[in-house]
């Protein structure tokens, strides 16, 4: 029997959309080219990306919503387009975000009407469903219309009913989407105590820390490929050998990002606005000094703060997903763990 | 001009939800010669009145539903979509533009109904006088006119409130029944023949019917007259009550809720 | 056992559902309430005698309809919006047993309009509702009703891959208030018409209501009826699962 709880093996889809009817274009999009590994039992696994990267995709082809347009995946052994139906019973599917449950019922109604549908037993239901409002903290409001709920207690409804069936393996898509910090805190700590309790949960999300803080493994997808798969000790060494130069500028443009990637010795460069400023982040070899030759570029621009520092897990994260998939790094061996 | 109709087009384009040529010809083109067929068969089995009313009062009505929704969801969409901040904070004349939105719809329940009159001539087997078209066109188009116009008052109302689909689809099928193109008008109760002769369609039907029977154009045109009348006076009802509720919503701040 | 208490569930949470929208019920009453005025008129103004009480269960019949084809049609299309769609299909059932409630669901609403027309006929025009076979017309409208709803299945699952179904839906109206004489029996048709309408379920549901309403054989009627129904939800449930499978492969199961 198998050893493992989901199984990906070259799975690929392609999107083909018509535009048009008096003379149809068909555009086609590979969301996902080609990703392959493997989740033990009971692992808390994360799919790591930024937005676009397939990881959507990759999760409804694991959960049976997608069929892939090439490769296979297994879930217990079983194929998930020639054994759907078994699969399906063994899963459970979360995903972010406001739709997804009957607006006008009460919680307490969606939760029946799910618990029939993926096949509880009816005198196990009101049991349960008891029991899984406990776990999400929805005990007295579940009488309430969901349309009345705040954005955090649809995401606790959404996982109280991926786990009515009691699934072995849970997906969660982007969980803590649009959740407040304290919510999305909570929501950490109820998928990792299910993990605990020997679910395989598949997570998807592109917030590093959270992936940081709750997956044994990772793995980073951007452009629809594995870019790196591993523990989050082993992905901080994609940052090994690099310095980090990180500016506070204002008003910084494309060209000016461009010359500074030119520099000699730079890995990666990325900009990004926080507030009023914006915060320009310089990778590159350890061995190299390049701070002087970016403030040169930036020369004429307003500067805030300049800190030069070592990487952290989030500048791994970047170097991964910024990086082509040529480049010829020796730790990217990992990628067929 | 140029406003009213470039700036028309340019939105009636954006906007008509209906573009693919599925829903087009299911909704816009089929559905009216059903419509027509059912009135027409009733008509036949229950003996009420020849066929000739039924085609030309559906044909006319066939206009209707059409202009009707795309006078509304010209309004509504821009809601919709946001940009009906950006359209009324336009410095530009408000009445030719709403106006100037109203006028593509027209364009099209012309040529639907114009299609229906035609199938249902060659299936139902009807014969219309050859100098009768001239004062058919005349006919559709005047009761295209106003019922668009008529669009934009209820989408005005959709604006204001809610459930705007609910009027709308109450909205024709009182239409249905008041305008005496199914039920004909000595049939029915005198107050509602009276809210007929403010509807749209009512007047325009009246004139087709009697131009496929044989009169001049000359004897239909009080009838015509009055269905532009009636044109007029919902456009103007609609740009006053646009112009009220955009007061309002300034006052309220109502204008991005949808 | 348990496919029957999901059915039967599943039509409670959706009759639920589309019975606290304020406009589901105003369009499911309103608009069958001026079809059944203009009906009145229409027989008032026939020339031989109908019973009024025809005019109001006739409309009633065409709003039952209304509210099926556009509930169902339009149901799957809902539940993509809502981003239900995928969590009924992950379910572990066979898709047909998952949207047939949804399908009798729209159906049992249409009793809203039964009820309304006849209670508008009543008050506004004096027309009591009495039948020729009162009880047979409490068994055949609900048999229509359940008929309509497996019908509903076949239409739900013609329906689910296609993006923009309202299309179809808009069309399918008239044609059946006209082919199955849901307001009045239309003997007037061409001859061809005729085998085409007896294959059609909605033919014998209307039958069977008006036979119980003005005397005749009602239960023949709701036997076709629900025959028909039977191998039409037959065949919805084939197209179903054929359909999901479309939906998987070509990813129209959600809006992105």
């Amino acid at each position: 029997m198998t050893d493992y709880a989901i199984e990906a093996d070259g799975l690929r889809r392609t999107y083909r959309s018509r535009t048009g009817w008096l003379r149809p274009q068909i555009k086609e999009v590979d969301a996902v080219r080609g990703v392959t590994f493997t989740v033990g039992k009971g692992e808390l696994f994360g799919l790591l990306g930024p937005n676009g990267a397939g990881k959507t995709t990759t999760i409804k082809m694991l959960n049976t919503l997608l069929i892939p347009t090439a490769g296979r995946a297994r879930i217990f052994g079983h194929d998930v387009v020639a054994e759907t139906r078994e699969v399906r019973r063994r899963i459970g599917y979360v995903f972010g975000g406001d739709r997804g449950l009957y607006d006008r019922l009460s919680g307490l109604d969606n939760l029946r009407y799910f618990a029939e549908l993926y096949g509880l037993p009816p005198r196990e239901q009101k049991a349960r469903i008891g029991e899984l409002l406990e776990l999400v903290g929805l005990t007295g409001r579940e009488n309430e219309r969901v349309e009345g709920y705040s954005r955090g207690m649809r995401q606790r409804l959404h996982i109280a009913r991926g786990l009515l069936h009691r699934p072995q393996v849970l997906f969660l898509d982007e969980p803590s989407i649009g959740v407040d910090p304290v919510a999305a805190r909570d929501l950490r700590q109820t998928v990792a105590d299910l993990a605990a309790t020997g679910t395989t949960v598949l997570l998807t999300t592109h917030y590093m820390a959270e992936a940081d803080e709750l997956c044994d493994r990772i793995a980073v997808i951007a452009g629809g490929e594995l870019r790196a798969l591993g523990t989050p000790a082993e992905l901080k060494h994609f940052a090994d050998g690099r310095r980090v130069v990180e500016v506070e500028a204002y008003g910084v443009g494309d060209d000016v990002v461009a010359r500074i990637d030119a520099i000699p010795g730079v890995r990666g460069v990325t900009l990004e606005t926080v507030g009023a400023a914006q915060l320009l982040t310089v990778q590159s070899e350890s061995d190299v000094d390049v701070q002087g030759e970016v403030l040169a570029v930036l020369d004429g621009v307003r500067l805030g703060r300049v800190s030069s520092r070592q990487p952290t897990l989030e500048d791994a994260y970047v170097a991964i997903v910024s990086g082509k998939p040529q480049d010829a790094d020796p730790q990217r061996e990992k990628v067929a763990a | 001009m140029r406003l009213l109709f470039v700036g028309g087009l340019y939105a009636y384009r954006a906007l008509f939800n209906w573009a693919g040529p599925a829903m087009f010809i299911g909704t816009l083109l089929v559905g009216p010669i059903f419509q027509l067929l059912f009135f027409a068969y009733l008509g036949r089995q229950l003996g009420i009145a020849d066929d000739g009313f039924y085609i030309v009062g559906n044909a006319v009505l066939a206009a209707s539903s059409l202009c009707l929704f795309g006078g509304s969801m010209a309004v509504l969409n821009e809601r919709r979509f946001g940009t009906l901040g950006h359209v009324l904070l336009s410095p530009r004349s408000r009445a030719i533009t709403w106006i100037g939105r109203g006028l593509p719809y027209a364009g099209n329940g012309i040529l639907v109904a114009a299609f229906t009159l035609t199938v249902g001539t060659l299936l139902l087997g009807l014969k219309i006088p050859a100098g009768a078209w001239p004062g058919l066109v005349l006919s559709l188009t005047s009761a295209a006119l106003a019922c668009a116009a008529f669009g934009l008052v209820l989408g005005a109302f959709a604006l204001r409130f809610r459930d705007a689909w609910l009027i709308n689809n109450t909205a024709v099928t009182l239409m249905i029944l008041f305008s005496g193109t199914t039920v004909p008008r000595e049939h029915l109760p005198h107050w509602m023949t009276v809210v007929g002769d403010a509807i749209p369609v009512t007047h325009a039907a009246a004139a087709a019917r009697g131009l496929v029977g044989g009169r001049s154009l000359a004897e239909v045109l009080p009838d015509l007259g009055r269905e532009l009348l009636i044109a007029l006076a919902y456009a103007v009802l609609a740009g006053v009550l646009l112009k009220v509720f955009e007061a309002e919503s300034r006052r309220t701040a109502s204008l991005d809720v949808l | 056992m348990s496919t029957l208490r999901l059915i039967a569930v599943g039509v409670l949470m959706h009759v639920k559902m589309s019975t606290r929208g304020n406009f589901e019920i105003a369009t499911a009453m309103i608009v069958p309430i001026v079809q059944a005025t203009m009906a009145v008129y229409l027989l008032r103004a026939a020339d031989s005698p109908h019973r009024m009480i025809e005019a109001a269960v006739g409309a009633g019949m065409m709003g039952v309809w209304s509210t099926v084809l556009f509930g169902s049609g339009g149901a799957i299309q809902r539940l993509r919006w809502m981003g239900t769609l995928e969590m009924l299909i992950i379910a572990p059932r066979n898709p047909a047993v998952t949207v047939l409630p949804i399908t009798i669901a729209t159906g049992l609403t249409g009793t809203y309009t039964m009820i309304a027309t006849l209670g508008w006929g009543w008050a506004i025009y004096g027309i009591r509702p009495e039948f020729a076979h009162p009880w047979l017309f409490a068994l055949a409208l609900p048999a229509c009703i359940l008929g309509l709803g497996m019908f509903g299945l076949l239409m739900a699952s013609t329906f689910v891959v296609m993006r923009n179904a309202n299309a179809l839906c808009n069309t399918l109206e008239y044609p059946i208030w006209l082919l199955s004489g849901m307001l009045v029996p239309i003997t007037v048709l061409p001859g061809w018409t005729g085998p085409l309408a007896d294959i059609l379920p909605t033919t014998w549901g209307a039958r069977g209501v008006h036979e119980a309403v003005s005397g005749g054989a009602v239960l023949p009627a709701v036997a076709w009826c629900l025959g028909i129904s039977l191998v039409c939800f037959v065949l919805g449930a084939v197209s179903m699962s054929f359909v999901e499978r479309r939906a998987r492969a070509a990813a129209t199961l959600a809006l992105s």
